[in-house]
């Protein structure tokens, strides 16, 4: 009987949750996960396309530039001689030249004695000797030569283009500076994101133009990854703790690493944004599967408790009513075995008391034995009611039902009870509402309600103030009887047992222990339930439900007359 | 008036002993047999106001005693007396004729007033 309800409802509760939200969650975590590495991937490899594509692109515009100022120089210096050029035309050809968007920082011709016999330009070099510039070298070496970038006699980084024009025995070198920040920005031309810039190293790792975050031009680059490849490489390099994507090439002429990087926090922002927006849903997601499984659980949860408590009230109700058919079962055979010795001995004593009623024995001895005779009658009476106490439990006494009165039956029992109550100073009192007429055997009511009125007033002697109340009414379509007391109670203990066969608390021989148990079997067959309510030292009240019977099915429907 | 004339039948010899002895203490005049057989014969023999029938005996039952008492002596009065409670013996007794059924222990002055009525009843109908 303790069995269910000593099952720990709070861990069933949390176990049901836990559960259902992995249940409802997991397959989402599942898909979420799959659907983020897909769109992981899928961006991943479509960025990096991107970035590779647009530096191939942009490898050949900055090579067409490069080819293009090398023509333009050569052109130049083959288009006019050293005198022309002497004589204002290198200031002719600079100005041409600077009309179409100021590539060039400056002109110069220098000797083959690396002498700068002629400049236009803002710097002061027109005397300059360029004899030890490696440049020099490489120019009278090569015949074209496009420097990496220097800090020179300016004392700033440049580069430059350099020809040389073979003239008879003789040569002469026209040189152009390249304008960084015109070169600077058609390497930086295009913007990708936040951080992406593009930029130019040379073959040591110096940079060669202005970059917008990466470093001044000629400083290192920090940038280790030189050796020559061939085509677009793309790979991740972390700088001072900061992710980078670079996308490197190299240009043939000179032997420049074109570079663009983006950090890669920035090249993934589309992604985690989309993510983020995704983890929200899922979370808004997650926390209604977890609400709803709360709720679910609690209501789950509630329906067992319920279940467990009908459960164990039918337990109780079905170990009692089975004691009840077994003790019924044993009484009934036992009966006749006692019953029978029983008699013998009651027709003995009364013989005893017959002979002893004669004139043969002395006044103190025929009283000697009267009296004993007398108990031992008594006895064998107090016997035989236990005995047909177990009888009538076992196998009731026949009685045909009838339209009964209930309230008038009652009405009676509480004025009989009452005569004997006043006596003893014990009040019986009734409230009775209208009750349709019940069809059942008048005996079985009588003997249900006098045994619990009977009860009740034993539990209310010596209480000073000691009621009973009788109360009748209709309610939910069941006539409803309660028996109140405002005696001792009973305790919890006992609660469960009063209407076992034989249980009492009464001292021996005033009790036979059947009185409740025979009331819990009659009500039974009438078809209702007894219940009981206690505390202890406030009273007790036992409520009998019969069932109704609709008006109409009555010979003489209707309450009291 | 004549004794009223018992015939007692029980299997418990020490009941039937005590109850005869009681009986005739109180005036009856008491017969006892210990088995339907033995009480049948007798009746048919002698002439019994009232005859006391155990319901539960070895060998022919105190209903079966009581049809074939009915049947061949119809004024005898037939009291039933058990140890043992039956709602439908009680009816199928009263039903063949039975005076009373009684559960025993049945007090002894309950039993000879009765008896006497019983007897009283069956002088009427004569």
């Amino acid at each position: 009987m303790r069995e269910t309800a000593d099952r720990d409802y709070g861990a069933m509760f949390r176990f049901m949750v836990g559960r259902m939200v992995l249940v409802s969650l997991l397959p989402l975590m599942v898909i979420g996960g799959a659907n983020f590495y897909l769109f992981y991937s899928l961006n991943r490899s479509v960025v990096l396309e991107q970035h590779a594509n647009f530096l191939r692109y942009h490898r050949q515009s900055i090579e067409t530039f490069l080819n293009g100022i090398t023509t333009e120089i050569s052109t130049l210096a083959h288009q006019y001689s050293l005198d022309e050029l002497k004589a204002g035309g290198l200031e002719r050809a600079f100005r041409v030249v600077q009309q179409r968007g100021g590539m060039f920082t400056d002109l110069g011709i220098i000797d083959s004695n690396g002498n700068h016999v002629r400049y236009v330009g803002p710097y002061d070099l027109a005397d300059k000797n360029y004899r030890d510039t490696e440049w020099f070298r490489q120019v009278v070496e090569k015949g074209v030569y496009i420097s990496d970038m220097f800090l020179g006699f300016r004392m700033e980084p440049h580069f430059i283009v350099a020809v040389k024009r073979p003239d008879e025995e003789d040569f002469w070198i026209l040189r152009a500076t390249v304008n960084t920040d015109y070169f600077s920005r058609l390497v930086d031309a295009v913007r990708m994101g936040k951080t992406g810039e593009t930029f130019i190293v040379n073959g040591q790792g110096f940079y060669q133009t202005k970059t917008r975050s990466a470093g001044e031009p000629l400083s290192p680059s920090g940038y280790l990854d030189l050796t020559p490849h061939e085509g677009i490489r793309v790979h991740q390099v972390s700088i001072e703790e900061t992710d980078y994507i670079y996308t490197t090439t190299w240009l043939d002429n000179p032997r420049w690493l074109l570079i663009f990087r983006q950090e890669t926090s920035d090249v993934y922002s589309p992604l985690w944004k989309a993510s983020f927006l995704g983890l929200l849903m899922f979370l808004v997601g997650a926390a209604g599967a977890s609400l709803l499984a709360v709720a679910v659980a609690r209501a789950q949860t509630n329906r067992i408790k319920r279940a467990d408590r009908e459960k164990d009230m039918l337990t109780q109700r079905l170990m009692v009513a089975g004691k009840a058919a077994a003790v019924g079962e044993l009484s009934a055979g036992l009966a006749h075995e006692i019953n029978n010795p029983l008699a013998t001995i009651d027709t003995l004593q009364t013989l005893i008391q017959d002979i002893a009623s004669g004139p043969s024995l002395s006044d103190g001895d025929r009283d000697e034995i009267i009296d004993s005779a007398q108990k031992i009658g008594k006895q064998v009476q107090r016997a035989k009611g236990i005995m047909q106490g177990l009888l009538k439990f076992s196998r009731r006494v026949e009685s045909q039902p009838e339209f009964v009165d209930l309230n008038q039956l009652l009405q009676e029992l509480a004025a009989v009870a009452s005569t004997r109550a006043i006596v003893e100073g014990k009040r019986v009192d009734t409230d009775l509402e209208e009750l349709p007429t019940i069809l059942a055997p008048p005996a079985h009511l009588q003997q249900v309600f006098a045994n619990l009125l009977n009860n009740a007033l034993d539990a209310v002697s010596g209480k000073p103030d000691a009621r009973v109340l009788l109360s009748s009414r209709l309610h939910d379509g069941k006539i409803e009887v309660r028996i109140s007391d405002n005696g001792c109670g009973i305790p919890e203990e006992n609660l469960s047992r009063i209407f076992m066969p034989f249980f009492t608390t009464k001292p021996v021989g005033q009790g036979t222990g059947l009185g409740l148990a025979i009331c819990y079997g009659l009500v039974q067959e009438l078809g209702g339930s007894i219940q009981v309510e206690s505390t202890l030292g406030v009273g007790t009240t036992f409520t009998v439900q019969l069932p109704g019977r609709p008006a109409t099915a009555g010979p003489d429907a209707g309450g009291a007359p | 008036m004549n004794p009223i004339r018992v015939l007692l039948v029980d299997d418990e010899a020490e009941f039937t002993e005590g109850l005869t002895k009681v009986l005739r203490r109180r005036g009856l005049t008491v017969h006892a047999v210990s088995d339907a057989a033995a009480a049948l014969s007798l009746v048919s023999r002698e002439t019994f106001d009232v005859v006391i029938l155990d319901v539960k005996m070895p060998g022919m039952g105190g209903l079966e005693a009581l049809s074939e008492i009915k049947r061949t002596s119809p004024g005898t009065e037939v009291i039933l007396m058990t140890g043992h409670l039956s709602p439908s013996e009680e009816e199928e007794g009263l039903r063949a004729g039975a005076t009373a059924y009684l559960i025993k222990p049945y007090p002894i002055p309950d039993l000879v007033t009765l008896i006497q009525e019983a007897a009283g009843h069956k002088k009427e109908v004569e």
